[in-house]
Formats: C-alpha cells, structure tokens, sequence
C-alpha cells in the first residue's frame, strides 16, 4: 500500500494535499478504497459548499454500501473534481490523483498525521 | 456470538485472499482480490465459480416423500421428472413465505431439498412439524457434498472438458444428470442465481470439492463471492429471501404472489391438497390474476407487487429507501445497487458485446400494484428525491450464451409514415427485385436444405390467370359427394384440382389428398384441428377435448415448429392435469446418435403414455423415420392411435430411395409442395382411409378443415403450377431422389475429408436423406452462416440437440435438393466442399470460386427440357404476355 510522504493523514482516511496556507486538495486514502472495495458512485459536494472538520462532506459508495467522506479541514470548497462522477473506479486506480475536492479560506484543521505515522496507525 | 460454520472449500478461500464475512452463521467470501464488479462481469462474459455448499440441504425419501412435499412445497411435485428440477416456495399458513427452495430429482423416489443458508434451522423446524403426519424422513447432508455453482457462457466448455465431452446435462433450464468428471462422480443442475442462460450446480463429495474447485480454476474460471452473487441475481430480476420475501421494510410480510416467480412456483393442482398456505395463496392468486388485467379496484390482498426499478438520476439506491409517486409514498426499495454491465453495439444478431464496462444503478421494489410498466416513481435517496422508471426488466436471457442487460430506454418517437409520389420507389423496388433475383440465382450457392428453385413452367404457371381467383367449393351429401363450386369461371381450376389430386395420391401412394392448404404448417393445423374435432365428435355439449398425449420429436432434436405446441400444436394440446404441463412426450434419441429416434426406448414411452397421436418427422433430419417399426409395436400392443409423418422436408423423396410412409404404416402425411418436392410454396396432406374405415370421416373432417377451416380462397395460381410440379415428379422422381442422396453422402463425405465435423453417423456416410449437418463450434453458427453468405453460399445456422437455441447454435445445415436440381454431382459437391472448407476453416474469400462453379450449372434437371416442352413453353410466355 502506498501513502506519498508530500501528504497528511486523517484518522477517518483521507488525505491533505497543502497547496497553500490555506488552499488543499482532500481525497481518500489507498486504505480507505482498499476498504471500501470498487467505488461505483461518488456524491460530491458543490463548490461554494463551507465543510467543517470532522464532518461528513462527500459520500462514496461500493456496490454493497454507502460511505461518508469526512472532511479534515474547516473551508470552502472552490473545485471539485468532476471527472469522478463518470469515472468513480478512479478513486480505486490512483487514488491520490483522485482528489475529490479543492478547499480554500482553510481556517481550521484536524489533527493530521504524516505519511508514516498513519502507515503505524491503519496496523494498530 | 456462536462459532461460525466453514465450508469445506474455506481453506480455499483464505488461500486466495477472499474477505470472508459472517452469512447467516456462515464464513463466507463475500468477494475476491478481484473484487465484485470484475466478478460479475467475469461471470457474465466468461465464467465463474461460487461456493454454494453453506446453503441447507435436504434430502426426502420414504413412501409418502411426494405427499408430504405437496403439502410442504408451493410446486406441483408430481410434475417433477427424474433428472429435473424446480423452484419451490416453502409457505406458510398465511401464505407468506418460510423460505423459497429449489427441489431436485436426482434419483427416482429420493427428492433434495435446497434450502437458504441462513434459514435452514428455521425450515427444519417447520418441516419437521409437519412431516409428523407422513411416513417419510428428511436427512440433512449439507456436510457430506460440497455445491459449487459454474455460471457464465463458458460454463458449459469447462465441464464438457472435465466429462471427456460427454454432455453434461440436456441442453435445457432444470435438467440433471449424475456423471463423473475425471472419474469422480458428480451431479450436475442446468440450475444457477445468477440469471445465467448457461449455469450449472455441481455436487460433489466433500472431499473431492477442492479438486473439482482448482481444476475449474485451472481451467480458467475464477472465484466470485456473495457480493457479485448478489448483484448478478439482482441484475436477473431474482428475489432474495429476506428482501423480496419474509418481511417488507415497514415489517409486514410480503404474500408470495407479490413475487412474479409465483406464477410458476405455486400449483392449486388437485394432487397437491390441501398444502400449507393454500387457502390464502388461492386468494393471491385470484387477486393476482385481477391485478394483472390492470383492476384495481380491491388491493387488499396483494396491495404491492415486487417490480424491477431503475434510477434515472445519477445515485444508488439501497434497500429501504422509500418510493413515491408524486406524494403519495407507494413502497420501498428492497434491493438495489449500481451493477456493470458490458456495453455492446449493433442491432439483433450483429449485436457485438464490447470491452468497455460501465455501472447502472437497478433495484427491485416493492410497490403498489397498481403500478404499471415505465411509471416514473422518485425515491428518497437519503433525503434526495432522484427520479427513477419501472422498466419490464432488466435483463434478457433469450439470446443464448449471453445473459443481456437491457438498458431502459424510453419510447423513441415512431419515423413518420411514407407519403408523396410513390414513382421513383416502383422504380427501386424493380431494381431491387431484379438484383435479388440475378444475385440468388446466377451468383448464390444455395444449400438450405427447405428451399428450392421451381421449373419455369412451374413459375409461369403459377403466374397465370387462375392466380388472383377465387374458387371456393365443398363436397355436397346431397349431391353424392360431388364437389360445389360457389363462384362462376372455376370450371378451369375444378378440373385441375382433380388432376392434381390424383397425381398427387400417385405420389404419395395413399387414398385421398387434399390440396387446398397453403403450407405445410398448415397442413399440420388442419390436421391437429381435425383430430380434435373427430376425437368429440360424439358429444358436441362441452368443451372440446384437446390431443393428449402425443409423441412427437422435440423441437431441440431437431423436430419441426409446427408440430410443437408453440407451433401448430398450440390450440389443440391437452394440459396434463397432473402435471399441469403440455400433454407432450418426445421420442427418445439414441445416446450414439443424438439424430436418430431410439425406437426399443420409444416403445417404452409408448407404453408408458399411451399417445393418442404420434407425428414423426423432423427439419433437421438426417435418418429415416422408424415409422414401420412403431406401427407393429402399437398394433401388437393394441394402443389406439393415429400414426402422421409430416414429410415437410422429405415429400420429394418418398419413393424407393427414402421412405414410402403410407407401405409403413402411417396413416396421414403432411407436407409442404417446394423444399425437396419441386413445386410452389403450398402444403399438402395425403391420408390413407378407405370409404368404408371408421376414420374416414377423420378425412372428411380433414377436408372441412382444410376448407372452410383453414383456407376461403386456396390461392389457384400455386395450385396450376404445382400441377406441374407434380407431373415433373412423378415423372423424374427415381432420377432425382437416387441423385439427392447420393449426393448428400458423398457431399458429407467430402466435407469430413476436408477437416470439417460433419454430424452424424459415419457407417451410413452421415445422411439418409437431402441433409448434412456440421458443427462449426458453439455459439459460432450464426457467425459462420453470415461469412458464407458475404461469399455467396447460402445455408442456414442451427442448433444441434445439445445446444441452447439459435442463437448458440453451433451447426449448420444443409441440403444438397436446390444445387443436385441444378446440375451439381459428385464432383460439383466435392469442389463445394473445399470452397466451404476454405472459407470455414481458414476465411479465405470464395467468392470468384463460387460464381465460376454457379455459372457452370444454370439449367434446371428433373422436369421437362425438350424442344417441344420448351417451345410450348415460350409460346405460352409470349402469350400471356409473361
């Protein structure tokens, strides 16, 4: 399983790519779509939506369930990636370009984890 | 949490990286590394392998076995042949369900009971309740065999491979068979969940599970878990125990009838009695029937039905969500989930299954019965209202080796009907008439066997003045039989009528022909219809009494459609009322040559089931018809019946080289004027009565349903040219059957000797008749039929007797009449030969081959060539203006 050293970690799977101060890229980890098993449908949000930290932002959903996509940080999201609407199996194939949303005006983040700190904590 | 159970392929599964879950106490794969959309697809494309050895099985013996599964089982027990199976729904007394179940006869007084994993303690308690009032004994054996379900196009392949290429079961849903794979014994069920037209249940003994497991695997089928079994049964429309059946999400249970399954799984036939849950299922059934001629006035028995729905908008649906129409909240979902499918392009046997996957989002839903096909609905997707439709289905399994996904479409608008001067298409429909006719007969091969190219005088004939006239006439008692005619200008047509009639009993070698009819199908028709009417001839106060049983060649081995109940059989076929099926037996086929009939097995079901009627012949037909041999067998027996031969293919060769059916017992023959006879499209029907036979009146009643039963006007113009036909015939008939069958053989012969599986029996050169038969490989007919055709040899695909149906056909068929007319003889058919095998077998592009040995045989034999024929002939032309 792979988890790129440039990103953060959240403890409900998601990744945080810093653009900026205040601008990210969030997305779900390679533990979380191995978890979910084939991702056949993303619900996204729409841009301008404010996300709060530790809420749910997003839904993806396997063929056996729906899932919520919590997100890491306080914002609004700019842009969201459209192309998974058609092409969810994305989010399983790479899922770090998969980003789901970009989120800008940050003003808050959850405690975030690097890259090996969350490789020990998906073993505990 | 007690300890959960294994089956014995668990090991297996863990080995291969499965993420195993509880399902209902079990330890299951609920998929693979591979994961359930590769799965599925791989299963619908190619072939997959589920461990179904978790769910419940039972097996039920003793003296009352069958009394207590009638009142234990929705089914018609009685109905249930050795090596069959059945769906089943275990009812309870308020005519909901225990459980649904499938039922399978592997011996004959032994019945297995399949039942759902999860609910198998459940049943046993019910069964054992009522077993109590039986002398029978149920016996749980769910450890001892191991199940492993074999779904996909390429199911069939992979265990024919493992059989030695001993057919694994009939080609048919539900039939059994106990074999051995490699020398371990299995029994095998054209059974499956997946909606597959080609699956298959293995059982096996456990211990042998792992081998039979790898060695599919080997074979190139892969493992699929309960995630993709769910999703394929869901594509299929099939319902699932605790969704479609037990308990609706509001809590209510759901009465079997709601399942449209139930039409078939639930029997009121006396036999059963008074079975569980009949009372209320009799009210379902009732309320049910209602429903569907769309009154609904009363709902209060049956107030929602499971239908298939489909999401328009872009979501899942998920079971429980709540449907609505407008406001009004009118159900729930009860399974639903995005399921792939392959995309495909082309129309109707062109149709190709593409590379590219893509998801759809399909459920089942239970809805208020009054909702109707292509209803637009909305559901509540988590707090989203997404537009969704109520499609017919959502996949086809009609179109055999593939299961197909049927996308909802919504009515396209209708083109808009022609209109304006209608000149310049006259114009291209004579261009285009003319090129068709160049094309078929100066450029085309034309080998199907039902087709043929009449004489000119036979055409010019048939063109004539009595064509477009009416001549309507019957036989008067009053008038001492003589025949009245009803319009003025017949006397012409009268007199050939007569004269065909007595060339046509020359022919036939019997007592009387009618001629009248207009095809051989309807030939059968007038017959079946005469049978019936004479068999009540002697109590016009009730209800007709339809045929039962008859014997006839099933449609699979090659017997004809018009004389299947489908067919021609339709109106005048009892139902058994214990079995509540076709009163239809079929003759037994030998084991070494599926194309012959069986005759020492044939006396046995004629023993058995005592036929009224008993119609040989066949469309692909490849023997002689025992016909001698079953007439001394029911005279010495004594069984009354009737012996028909419907000679539709062979009436050209009744004679010393084929058969003469009438010197070998048969009483009626039926037969169409142009496919080895060389007259036009008419049918025919010769019976062999004498004035003073009881059946003679069965003739007459053959005539008046012949006319005023099946035809008003007769069309005269065919029956003028088949005048003709019928004096080429009778005088060129020794020449031409000797030439037909001879050439079939060697043609045969010659085909094998380049490389091709010609079908049939070697000692005999394959043939008795003007047909040969070669496999081209399964599902691959329609395919290599299309090739010949863009290389001008015209035949036609067709599913040998261990195939599906025609569009997995993997034979073609052949007939050497329409070429031996034109010329061709052994030689001919030898080049023929390697032009196809060169096609066939390595592509290669045969058309120049094939114009240059056409163009070589353009003159028509067998009918009259000389100067003066044909100057009378063309004087004839000239004068009519033709």
């Amino acid at each position: 399983m792979n988890f790129p050293a440039e990103l953060k970690y959240s403890k409900s799977h998601e990744w945080v790519k810093m653009l900026s101060d205040n601008s990210a890229l969030v997305g779900i980890t390679d533990f979380a779509q191995s978890e979910l098993g084939d991702l056949v449908f993303i619900n996204l949000p729409v841009a301008g939506d404010s996300i709060t930290k530790e809420e749910s932002f997003c839904d993806v959903e396997s063929v056996k369930a729906v899932s919520d996509v919590i997100s890491p940080l306080t914002g609004v999201v700019a842009e969201v990636n459209e192309e998974l609407m058609d092409a969810p199996q994305m989010l399983n194939e790479s899922p770090y370009e998969a980003w789901i949303a970009k989120v800008e005006d940050i003003t808050d983040t959850e405690e975030l984890m690097d890259a090996a700190a969350y490789e020990a904590f998906i073993q505990q | 949490m007690s300890e959960l159970k294994r089956t014995q392929l668990y090991d297996l599964h863990v080995a291969a990286g499965a993420t195993m879950v509880d399902f209902g106490g079990w330890e299951m794969p609920i998929k693979y590394p591979t994961d359930i959309v590769a799965e599925h697809l791989y299963t619908r494309h190619f072939c997959s392998l589920f461990d179904v050895s978790h769910m419940g099985r039972i097996l039920v013996d003793g003296p009352d076995a069958v009394p207590f599964l009638q009142h234990v089982l929705s089914s018609n027990v009685m109905a249930l042949d050795l090596n069959q199976a059945q769906y089943a729904i275990i009812p309870n007394e308020n005519g909901g369900a225990v459980d649904d179940a499938y039922l399978y006869r592997f011996e004959e007084d032994r019945y297995l009971l399949v039942v759902n994993a999860a609910n198998t303690d459940k049943d046993l308690a019910h069964l054992n309740e009522q077993i109590k009032a039986y002398n029978a004994k149920m016996t749980v054996i769910t450890s001892d065999y191991a199940a492993i379900a074999v779904q996909g196009p390429k199911a069939k392949e992979l265990l024919q491979t493992l059989s030695g290429g001993e057919a694994v079961t009939e080609p048919v849903k539900n039939a059994l068979n106990t074999l051995k794979f490699e020398g371990r014994t299995v029994r095998v069920a054209k059974t499956g969940y997946t909606g597959e037209p080609i699956g298959y249940e293995v059982y096996i003994e456990s211990a042998e599970a792992a081998w039979l497991w790898n060695r599919l695997i080997e074979l190139g089928a892969k493992p699929a878990g309960l995630g993709a079994r769910d999703t394929l049964r869901l594509e299929a429309g099939l319902p699932l125990y605790g969704h479609e059946m037990g308990l609706a999400p509001d809590g209510t249970e759901i009465p079997i009838f709601a399942v449209s399954l139930a039409k078939f799984a639930v029997s009121f036939s006396e036999q059963k009695g008074d079975f569980v849950g009949r009372a209320p299922l009799e009210k379902q059934f009732a309320a049910f029937k209602r429903i569907m001629s769309r009154d609904f006035s009363d709902l209060s028995v049956l107030p929602r039905r499971i239908v298939p729905i489909t999401l328009l908008d872009r979501g899942v649906m998920r079971a429980g969500m709540p449907v609505y129409r407008g406001d009004e909240m009118i159900g729930y979902v009860t399974s639903g989930t995005m399921v792939p499918y392959y995309r495909h392009e082309g129309e109707g046997l062109a149709t190709v299954i593409l590379d590219e996957a893509v998801n759809r989002s399909i459920g089942l839903a239970y809805l208020s019965s009054d909702v109707l096909e292509d209803d637009k609905v909305t559901i509540d997707v988590r707090g989203r209202k997404l537009k969704a439709v109520i499609p017919p289905y959502h996949m086809r399994v009609d179109a055999p080796p593939y299961a197909r996904p049927i996308i909802y479409k919504p009515d396209e608008e209708e083109a808009p009907l022609p209109e304006g001067d209608r000149t310049p298409k006259a114009l291209e429909l004579l261009r285009r008439a003319e090129d068709n006719h160049a094309w078929r007969q100066e450029r085309c091969i034309n080998l199907i066997p039902s087709e043929m190219t009449p004489s000119r005088a036979v055409r010019l004939l048939t063109m004539s003045d009595p064509s477009f006239r009416y001549a309507e006439h019957k036989k008067v008692k009053s008038f001492y039989d003589a025949d009245i005619f009803y319009y003025q200008g017949t006397k012409f047509i009268d007199e050939i009528e007569q004269l065909l009639v007595e060339e046509m009993k020359a022919f036939l070698g019997c007592s009387e022909v009618e001629t009248r009819v207009l095809s051989g199908q309807m030939s059968n028709t007038a017959v079946f219809s005469a049978l019936m009417d004479w068999k009540n001839r002697l109590d016009r106060k009730h209800d007709m009494k339809r045929l039962g049983y008859v014997l006839n060649n099933h449609i699979i081995k090659g017997g004809h459609l018009s004389a299947q109940p489908m067919g021609a059989l339709h109106d005048y076929i009892a139902i058994d009322p214990v079995t509540e099926r076709h009163a239809i037996v079929n003759f037994p086929v030998c084991k070494d040559n599926i194309y012959k009939i069986d005759v020492e097995e044939t006396k046995k079901v004629i023993d058995k089931y005592r036929p009224e009627f008993i119609i040989f012949g066949k469309s692909m037909i490849l023997h002689k018809e025992p016909v001698a041999a079953i007439r001394q067998f029911v005279d010495e027996q004594k069984i009354p019946t009737t012996i028909m031969y419907d000679m539709a293919h062979v009436l050209g060769l009744v004679g010393d080289y084929f058969q003469k059916p009438f010197e070998e017992g048969a009483e009626i023959v039926t037969g169409s004027t142009h496919k080895t006879f060389y007259g036009p499209q008419r049918g025919v029907i010769g019976v062999n009565y004498q004035k003073d036979d009881l059946k003679y009146g069965l003739w007459e009643t053959i005539e008046s349903r012949a006319f005023p039963g099946s035809v008003s006007n007769h069309h005269l113009g065919t029956q003028l040219g088949l005048l003709m036909a019928a004096y080429e015939m009778n005088q060129f008939k020794d020449q031409y059957q000797k030439a037909v069958v001879e050439n079939a053989k060697y043609f045969a012969k010659c085909l094998k000797a380049e490389g091709l599986d010609v079908a049939g029996d070697s000692a005999i050169d394959y043939t008795e008749t003007h047909q040969v038969v070669v496999s081209v490989g399964y599902g691959t007919g329609p395919e290599v039929a299309e090739r010949l055709e863009s290389n001008n040899i015209i035949l036609n695909y067709q599913a040998t007797p261990d195939e599906e149906g025609f569009t997995a056909s993997g034979a073609l068929r052949m007939g050497v009449n329409e070429m031996t007319r034109f010329g061709f003889e052994k030689e001919d058919f030898a080049k023929l030969a390697s032009i196809m095998a060169d096609c066939i077998l390595r592509g290669r592009n045969v058309v120049e081959d094939v114009a240059k040995l056409r163009a070589e045989h353009r003159e028509l034999r067998y009918c009259f060539n000389d100067d003066q024929i044909n100057a009378a002939v063309e004087s004839f032309a000239k004068r009519t203006g033709m």
